[in-house]
């Protein structure tokens, strides 16, 4: 089963994200923010991560510059979801395989994750 | 000899004119404050209002939640606000949620989550939304008491303000106000169907500040505070306010009455029934508004093209001066107006237009805005005194009910000593015709001619004549004619 690990401090968001894709087929996890994500992913070895930008502890991009410097993680489709600051977003979107503006459209995200990795 | 040397404590400005004022310049920096007040009385607007201005003056602030509601619902009802920009957030503003850490990690999690933030984000200003649900977390009372605490301390070591906002009203003996540095109430209270919104300061350690109640608003400009007018403006009479300085009242027979005119700075109360005649009396004394000496009107009933037409009738032209601003009309209809705003603006007005004529149409209706009417001495006497300070001449209606009848109504006699002079205005029935009569009652320290004269308005102005040479009793409205031999 494919896992896709959702980073989100928004526990609420974090949570719709992850239903949506269970109805989908995917195995979600959960974590709330960029370290605790890091921990995650050596433990359940997602297919995909979608995160969020403004996080304690390790923000949406500190992960993804985290998760590029790991020989095992550096290949792994990043989602970002941002309420703020999609210019830095932009600026760094070669780190991004998609960027979605908050409030987005739960089912264009998953369309995308399908699209990215494919269906469960 | 030593000499105490008062310090003065740092400030964080909420940039909210009127909270400044109250906080006497703002929350003292490094300290802690709750502000609490039931949902919907506008909390978190008036947090993150001050977190946005605390940042366009290059401070950083972290806006910390622990409530399960979404940050994007709260910028969506932020962003109909003026002073909410989208843009800065994320950047020296940042919004978390610790609603996770503290359902899965408990309030010491949160402590520490929040101390690494605070200094990972170089914050000066931190807010803590959602108190109220930290408390149901604690499992005594002795654990929230502890969150904060702690928190207030690593705070104040980083050198960083703290809010706290809660929707729990919290009484002053619960363990969480004993910490704190103070505590701001926010309160919604309806009287009849009005409902006005009111702050007060419970408790500034360390600072002076205005106690009491103080109307707020939340308007799209965001939060608003009208400190009440007495707390702020606290003149007491002067003598050197009455001189020999004399104005034309603009009607050539009252002044002779007066002996010369108007005491220059002095507040004029025309008492009376609807139409008898103060509305008209107050427009021959603001015709007399020159370019250099402006004057402002502020109405309740009357707008500015009914005023214009009113004064046209009798002869007086208001339409020139009006368009060249030589008389500056506020108008507003009285529904929903707050007694402080009101208060504040009638002075701002003056001040910025420098008039030196004010015509108030009514005080009454103003006096009849007031949730509490024993404070209407203390208002009417910070904003009379405010106003002779600013060297003009007042005139202000006030309407009695009775057309007819003996009882003549003061206000009370209070508000009669607050003014300078008073006019009295009436109705009385003579030879089968209806009479407007006037009287002067009182000019402070000076003579005037007591008589009674009738008004006469007619398409020229306003004359007082000496009608009533033969009656008695005229006051009464019932007059009778005696023998003139």
């Amino acid at each position: 089963m494919t896992t896709i690990l959702v980073v989100d401090d928004e526990f609420l968001i974090a949570d719709i994200l992850s239903l949506a894709l269970e109805d989908a087929g995917y195995m979600a996890v959960q974590a709330s923010n960029g370290k605790k994500a890091l921990e995650v992913l050596d433990r359940e070895q997602p297919a995909l991560v979608i995160t969020d930008f403004m996080m304690p502890a390790m923000n949406g991009l500190e992960l993804a510059l985290a998760m590029k410097e790991r020989e095992d993680f550096k290949r792994l489709p990043i989602i970002l979801t941002t309420g703020a600051q999609a210019h830095i977003a932009q600026q760094n979107n070669h780190l991004f395989d998609a960027i979605f503006e908050k409030p987005f459209d739960v089912f264009e995200i998953i369309d995308t994750v399908t699209r990215l990795v494919g269906t469960p | 000899m030593g000499q105490i040397e008062l310090k003065q404590l740092t400030r964080l400005k909420s940039g909210i004119d009127g909270l400044d004022v109250l906080l006497q310049g703002g929350f003292v920096a490094g300290a802690s404050y709750v502000i609490q007040g039931r949902p919907g009385s506008g909390k978190t607007i008036l947090a993150n209002q001050v977190a946005f201005n605390y940042v366009r003056e290059g401070g950083r602030a972290l806006f910390a939640t622990l409530l399960s509601e979404s940050h994007e619902r709260m910028f969506q009802f932020l962003s109909t606000l003026s002073f909410f920009d989208h843009s800065m957030v994320g950047g020296d503003i940042q919004y978390l949620s610790a609603f996770d850490t503290m359902e899965n990690e408990g309030l010491d999690q949160v402590v520490k989550l929040l101390r690494r933030e605070i200094t990972r984000q170089k914050a000066s200003l931190l807010i803590v939304d959602g108190l109220l649900n930290a408390r149901t977390k604690a499992e005594t009372a002795l654990d929230t008491k502890r969150f904060i605490a702690e928190l207030q301390a690593h705070a104040a070591f980083a050198k960083c303000t703290v809010l706290f906002l809660t929707s729990s009203q919290l009484n002053d003996g619960s363990p969480e106000l004993t910490m704190v540095d103070g505590v701001l109430d926010m309160r919604e209270e309806t009287k009849g169907v009005r409902s006005v919104r009111r702050i007060s300061l419970r408790k500034t350690r360390g600072s002076s500040a205005l106690t009491g109640l103080h109307e707020y608003e939340i308007t799209d400009q965001g939060f608003v505070v009208y400190p009440r007018i007495e707390s702020v403006y606290n003149k007491p009479y002067l003598q050197e306010w009455l001189n020999e300085r004399r104005v034309t009242s603009g009607v050539k027979p009252l002044d002779d009455m007066l002996g010369g005119g108007l005491p220059h700075t002095s507040i004029s109360l025309l008492m009376g029934p609807s139409g008898c005649g103060k509305t008209t009396l107050g427009l021959h004394f603001m015709a007399q508004c020159t370019a250099e000496e402006p004057g402002v009107i502020f109405g309740f009933y009357e707008t500015a093209e009914k005023l214009k037409s009113k004064a046209e009738r009798i002869g007086l032209d208001f339409r020139t001066p009006m368009d060249a601003g030589v008389i500056k009309m506020v108008w507003q209809p009285t529904v929903e107006l707050q007694l402080d705003r009101l208060g504040h603006q009638i002075i701002n007005e003056v001040r910025r237009h420098q008039a030196k004529r004010v015509l108030i149409d009514s005080l009454g209706a103003i006096a009849r805005l007031a949730m509490d009417q024993n404070r209407m001495v203390e208002f009417f006497t910070a904003l009379t005194n405010e106003l002779r300070s600013m060297d003009v001449t007042v005139y202000g209606t006030w309407e009695v009910r009775n057309i007819f009848g003996p009882d003549i109504n003061a206000p009370s006699s209070e508000l009669s000593s607050i003014t300078d002079n008073l006019f009295l205005m009436r109705f009385a029935e003579l030879n089968a015709e209806l009479k407007r009569v006037m009287s002067i009652v009182k000019v402070r320290d000076s003579d005037f001619d007591p008589t009674l004269r009738e008004i006469v308005i007619n398409n020229h102005g306003l004359d007082l004549t000496k009608a009533f040479r033969h009656a008695e009793m005229v006051l009464s409205g019932s007059p009778t004619s005696y023998d003139r031999t």
